[in-house]
């Protein structure tokens, strides 16, 4: 077991080097001075020059690249130079925005995959089988962006039943008591069940925008893997001992089929951290998406910076978690693990 | 264990198990079908519906199985022999269905019972052994965990502690060392043999009076085949089941069965005790099987002797004989291929047998060797 987390998290340093590389990279293949960039065009140049130096762009480039690395670490993330502020501050706080909308978009792809691949799976209609594949392929082909524009006309505007795109709660509500910084989980807890649905109202198009790529993806997965391990032998064995065909079902297919779906899962989430630019920013929505959309068009690389490796880490902790989750479930891994520890 | 011997054990066939069945005339069984037998199977029709063909994969079964009788279902890959087997349990999956027939287990009809009904009786009255031990068991529970199942599934009322008990009682009645501390073992950590034991042990959790055991040991090596056969031979003797053992090997009908039936193209073309097919096999089918079993004795001629051809596509049968395209009678006749034969009771010099040859009578009259 230990050797298994031992090999996973070298595999994870690895990955979140890679990505160090490429936001470093990213700033030092920028035409221009940076130091100009930040000081504009009227700065003379003897400011220009001791800024440059401030910036210890006059190092070698691995003291530089040390140095951005060991502060990244550190949380010490620069300043951004379109606002002043520290980029840490400006992140911590649209972090949380971020994660909401992530984790509530994670939540329903997922059950809405598992169910409708049951679905599918459990009753063997064509006609089932063919509307999911048919929604899963419009999921996959439609830019989440475009999804989030279909989803504002039909339920905002034409229908009016959900809100538009005004952020995480209407203007005339304030956040509930901070605890967790997600409004959901701080109102319940705040006992405000008022502020709860206004904050699952303000989740579902964002998140059935984001998640729809995602859910085209896991519930073909599913499916064929639930098909896959349906018609094993010991599907049949269990019926045989008396199991009926739901309960077969339940006990022994799905958890054989959920353990590829785990793996992309992880991946799923990992993507929804890192990659809620477009849909943050056509819902208003105060993450760190949108955050860096802006950044991007203020030429604010230290954001930009921040964020690539910022959601390399992520990612590669997401799926560090569904490993070591792995070898928890499914005994094989544990097994092997061990004779190879 | 091979098909080495085969005759000289036919030679000295089990007397103690009481007289092999025989064979019954399926329209004289019906009067009595609620009689003696374990299990009656009338007629069963099996078909898969895949849209632009229809395969039958059983046709118009029909056999007895007194309690304790073994009969062994042999036949080629395709014959249907696995989809009779389903087909019992009703455990048929769409796009298949059971078009029809009936299956009287214990003088109880089962065909068209509802999912619940027959998952009360699946288990406890008639179980299930699968030819492959590695995808036999789910890989992510433990072996104690799956006996528990087999067990607490027809015994709601039993506590964890009991079943536990139980659960190593049937490890340790299917020879497994240490049957406590591998009630928390995986699959994986068995070996194949091992496996194909729990395999069996989920099946008698519950003494269920039949047992069909679908190819149990086509999957070990041969030393492992016999322990596995042993091992099975005694258990159904002490629980006293029926069994029906489909299998491809003829070394394992004549070992283990009374009874045996040969399945052509989803009909059971030959249906006779033991002696009859290895003395003198009637249909001109079993008798080119057996020629297919190697046998010392007739290295002197030649190679193995395959038989011609292939199984007919059950979606498209041929009329006539469906065996007739390949017959070494029946080839060239106008006879068996424009007309179906119907089973015919026959008396050949070691028992009777129900044949559907054109040439039964002829053929049983004077032996086939």
């Amino acid at each position: 077991m230990t050797g298994v987390i031992a090999r996973r998290l070298l595999g994870s340093l690895g990955a979140i080097f890679g990505a160090s590389i490429i936001a470093f990279v990213i700033m030092r293949v920028l035409p221009g001075n940076p130091a100009r960039l930040i000081l504009g065009p009227l700065a003379p140049p003897s400011t220009v020059h001791s800024l440059y130096r401030q910036l210890g762009l006059d190092r070698p480039i691995y003291v530089q690249y040390w140095r951005y690395i060991t502060q990244f670490f550190q949380g010490q993330w620069g300043y951004s130079y379109s606002d002043g502020a520290p980029v840490r501050t400006l992140i911590g706080e649209r972090l949380p925005a971020t994660i909401e909308l992530a984790l509530f978009a994670f939540l329903i792809t997922m059950l809405a995959s598992i169910v409708l691949a049951l679905l599918v799976t459990y009753r063997r209609r064509p006609i089932a089988d063919r509307i999911v594949r048919a929604i899963a392929y419009i999921g996959f082909g439609t830019p989440p962006f475009f999804v989030s524009l279909i989803l504002l006309i039909v339920f905002f505007s034409t229908l009016k039943i959900l809100p538009g795109p005004e952020g995480r709660l209407g203007a005339q509500v304030t956040p509930p008591a901070t605890v967790t910084h997600l409004y959901t989980i701080d109102a319940l807890i705040a006992g405000e069940p008022g502020k709860f649905l206004e904050a699952v109202e303000h989740l579902v198009l964002p998140g059935v925008a984001l998640g729809m790529a995602n859910f085209a993806f896991l519930v073909r997965l599913l499916r064929a893997n639930l098909l896959e391990v349906s018609r094993e032998p010991f599907i049949t064995v269990v019926r045989g001992k008396g199991l009926r065909r739901w309960t077969a079902f339940r006990r022994h297919a799905l958890p054989n089929a959920s353990l590829p779906t785990l793996t992309a899962g992880g991946l799923v989430l990992g993507e929804f951290l890192a990659g809620s630019v477009l849909v943050e920013k056509v819902f208003n929505w105060p993450g760190v998406g949108s955050l860096v959309y802006e950044a991007i068009l203020k030429q604010d690389f230290s954001i930009v910076q921040t964020f690539i490796l910022l959601s390399a880490v992520m990612f590669v902790l997401v799926n560090l978690g569904v490993d070591l989750l792995y070898a928890v479930i499914d005994p094989r891994v544990r097994v092997r693990s061990v004779v190879t520890a | 264990m091979g098909a080495l011997s085969v005759l000289e054990r036919m030679r000295g066939l089990r007397e103690d198990r009481g007289a092999p069945a025989g064979v019954r005339a399926p329209q004289a069984a019906t009067d009595d079908a609620d009689g003696p037998f374990a299990l009656s199977v009338r007629n069963l029709r099996t078909v898969y519906e895949l849209g632009h063909a229809t395969v039958q994969a059983v046709r118009e079964v029909s056999f007895d199985l007194r309690p304790t009788e073994r009969l062994g279902v042999v036949g080629e890959s395709g014959s249907g022999k696995s989809a009779l087997a389903l087909s019992i349990l009703g455990l048929i999956e769409p796009p298949g269905r059971v078009g029809g027939g009936e299956v009287l287990l214990n003088g109880r009809n089962i065909v068209g019972l509802s999912e619940r009904q027959l998952s009360s009786i699946r288990g406890r009255e008639i179980a299930l052994i699968l030819q492959d031990p590695m995808s036999a068991l789910d890989p992510v529970k433990t072996i104690g965990a799956q006996l528990h199942e087999a067990i607490a599934v027809h015994n709601p009322q039993l506590r964890r502690s009991a079943l536990r008990r139980r659960a190593a009682e049937l490890l340790r009645e299917v020879d497994i060392p240490q049957a406590e501390r591998r009630l928390d073992d995986y699959p994986h950590q068995y070996s194949g043999g091992m496996r194909q034991r729990v395999a069996i042990a989920m099946a008698i959790a519950n003494n269920p009076s039949v047992l069909i055991a679908d190819e149990p040991t086509t999957a070990l090596d041969v030393t492992t085949q016999a322990q596995v056969l042993g091992l099975l031979d005694r258990l159904v003797d002490e629980h006293r089941a029926a069994v029906i053992l489909i299998t491809h090997n003829l070394g394992i009908v004549s070992e283990f069965c009374d009874s045996v039936s040969v399945m052509y193209a989803g009909r059971l073309v030959e249906s006779s005790s033991c002696e009859h097919i290895f003395l003198g096999a009637t249909h001109p089918y079993s008798e080119a099987l057996l020629r297919c079993v190697p046998n010392p004795e007739r290295l002197a001629e030649g190679p193995l002797p395959a038989i011609p051809g292939f199984p007919p596509d059950l979606s498209a049968l041929p009329g006539g004989c469906t065996f007739a395209p390949r017959c070494s009678v029946g080839r060239e006749l106008a006879v068996c291929h424009e007309q179906t034969p119907v089973p015919e009771l026959v008396e050949g010099p070691s028992g009777s047998a129900i044949v559907e040859c054109h040439f039964a009578r002829e053929r049983a009259a004077r032996g086939s060797r």
